[in-house]
């Protein structure tokens, strides 16, 4: 994924015909048990390619073209009926339009939270950095289901820790304006220590002495972050955007611990959504077509970054 | 004199952040220790006034826990260890050997973390349904045991085992089998530990699967014990506190024992 992000040149132009047959030639012989091994991982992969993930997909795909229902045994083509039903669907569209907001400010904070945390951790004045790394790791390496019952029981407005500490008096989860940031706040404490770690990997490829030079040449500690290292930084952060939007996408635990979607339909985004009519109302069809939706938005946004990545690149190398 | 300030004030600053931080650890392991009546009391302490070990006795008379946890190491165990090995092999394949298709496998392999487990798990549901295997936890190991993140991970980790040694081996008469058990593995602890534990946390925290596959409940894993739990005996706080603590405690610890080798699994994965 990040292979051609981190790359500073660009990529060498593919051997040509002739070249390539050359390479070949100078390795015409296998080393014993190469051909076992490869068959095997070969088999193996590709194996696991077909059968669980290809299959299954087309198997959705179709799917999602018919009225399907293990309950009642259905599976009657219905041609595009559950795309036009869930594209006309006010449930749908709000729960895109949660998960994109959701997403959106969960990503900023775990970017923001991770680059200025990494960035006091890795100064040189800060004591305690192996301490600090593996606190804010923490979380990160948690089970997701038992810390979302933690912050439920934090969350109460009776008896959780946040109204007692703060002194508020604040219905966290069954305010329809405050469920989804309540929510937002419990996976952005989850999901920061990750981007900490990355970042903190980051700082220290970058070169000291483009720094000590920038120095010589009278640059301030601040501009110093923002010419030298947030430039350099930036396919880190375009690795951590990518894979925060793929897991965002599909949020769905914290969801069903905290809220099961609710008050109303305030925290329903659209993994929840698929999940509620897949299991509780096992309209697979109906289902399977969203989840299609939900693959072609996340393929296009990972695309949409890794254009956004690549067309920066070049234009700070331009 | 300014270094020695700024040093103090991000020190404090960092510390004010890492307590918040391990707060919500910190308030669920007393909170366990604590009897409900406590819990649900209108005047809050920090502190349990007394401590009791009534919550977690109490919930494994009523739920099994232990039964749980049981279960949820061994399919924990059992696929992490075989999604490490099938991730170095296929990742010191993919990395080192040249042939045909190579890049298309790869490609293949990583676009499947791209896939919301939204689409295929319907489908993966009935195939599974289909072919018997519910309540059987072949249904749990085989969809994990290949891992598009282990493959692509151990992948970045193969440039940390330099081609002339590999060649040296070759050149002194070892196969390529016993290259991969006696030289790729021994180089690629690091990224091993990081995948170890990445995967672990995954099928530990696993809960639609096991919840869909499995209906048995003595074969049930923690993460959906602890939802039914919940769904049961939802009042009961301080059963719930113990049942989070023993779901979440195990993990942490493993995680503070390797936290090292750990970070620096993780961080490599990204960096090449």
């Amino acid at each position: 994924m990040t292979l051609s992000l981190r790359r500073s040149a660009p990529p060498a132009p593919a051997p040509t015909g002739s070249k390539r047959r050359a390479q070949e030639k100078r390795r015409v012989r296998t080393y014993p048990g190469e051909r076992a091994l490869r068959n095997v991982v070969i088999i193996i992969v590709a194996g696991s390619l077909l059968g669980l993930t290809a299959y299954p997909i087309g198997l959705a795909f179709v799917g999602s073209f018919h009225y399907w229902n293990p309950l009642v045994g259905a599976f009657d083509f219905v041609g595009l009926e559950n795309y036009t039903t869930i594209l006309s669907s006010a449930d749908f569209w709000g729960a895109m339009l949660r998960t994109g907001g959701f997403s959106a400010i969960v990503i900023f904070f775990r970017v923001a939270l991770g680059l200025a945390i990494a960035a006091a951790i890795f100064s040189k004045v800060t004591r305690g950095k192996t301490f600090f790394r593996t606190i804010f790791y923490m979380p990160t390496v948690t089970p997701l289901v038992a810390v979302a019952y933690v912050w439920q029981m934090m969350y109460n407005p009776q008896t959780g820790a946040i109204n007692t500490f703060f002194g508020l008096d604040l219905n966290w989860l069954y305010d329809p304006q405050l469920a989804l940031p309540s929510i937002m706040a419990m996976t952005i404490w989850k999901d920061f220590g990750y981007a900490v770690i990355l970042f903190l990997a980051g700082l220290h490829a970058v070169p000291e002495d483009a720094l000590e030079a920038a120095s010589v040449d009278g640059a301030g500690a601040w501009q110093r972050f923002w010419r030298i290292t947030f430039p350099l930084l930036a396919p880190m952060t375009v690795f951590v955007v990518i894979t925060s939007i793929i897991s965002y996408l599909q949020a769905f635990v914290q969801v069903l611990v905290l809220t099961k979607g609710g008050p109303g339909t305030s925290t329903q985004l659209i993994s929840y959504l698929i999940y509620d009519k897949a299991f509780l109302k096992y309209d697979f069809g109906y289902a399977s077509a969203a989840a299609f939706i939900l693959l072609i938005v996340t393929a296009l946004l990972t695309l949409i970054s890794f254009r956004f990545a690549t067309g920066r690149k070049s234009s700070l190398e331009g | 004199m300014r270094t020695r300030l700024s040093s103090l004030a991000l020190t404090v600053l960092l510390g004010i952040l890492g307590l918040g931080t391990v707060f919500p650890f910190v308030w669920m392991i007393i909170s366990a220790f604590k009897s409900n009546s406590e819990i649900n009391a209108a005047d809050q302490t920090f502190l349990p006034k007394t401590w009791t070990f009534e919550n977690f006795l109490s919930i494994e008379s009523k739920f099994d826990f232990l039964r749980l946890f049981g279960n949820s190491v061994f399919l924990a165990v059992t696929i992490t260890a075989i999604v490490l090995y099938t991730s170095a092999l296929a990742g010191f394949v993919i990395a080192k050997y040249q042939f045909r298709g190579r890049g298309m496998l790869m490609g293949f392999t990583v676009g499947t973390m791209m896939i919301p487990w939204a689409v295929t798990i319907i489908p993966r549901y009935t195939m599974f349904a289909d072919a018997g295997l519910q309540d059987n936890y072949l249904s749990i190991i085989i969809p994990a045991a290949i891992s598009g993140f282990g493959i692509f991970m151990m992948r970045q980790n193969m440039h940390a085992v330099p081609d002339e040694v590999l060649e040296a081996a070759r050149i002194d008469g070892a196969s390529e089998v016993r290259i991969f058990h006696r030289i790729v593995l021994p180089m690629s602890t690091n990224s091993i530990a990081a995948l170890a534990i990445f995967q672990f946390l995954w099928v530990w925290d696993d809960y639609l699967w096991p919840y869909l596959m499995i209906s048995d409940n003595a074969n049930q894993v923690l993460a959906v014990g602890l939802t039914t739990f919940a769904g049961q005996y939802g009042t009961d706080y301080g059963g719930l506190f113990a049942a989070s603590t023993i779901s979440v405690l195990p993990v942490i610890i493993v995680y503070i024992i390797f936290q090292r080798r750990f970070v620096a699994g993780v961080a490599s994965a990204a960096v090449k």
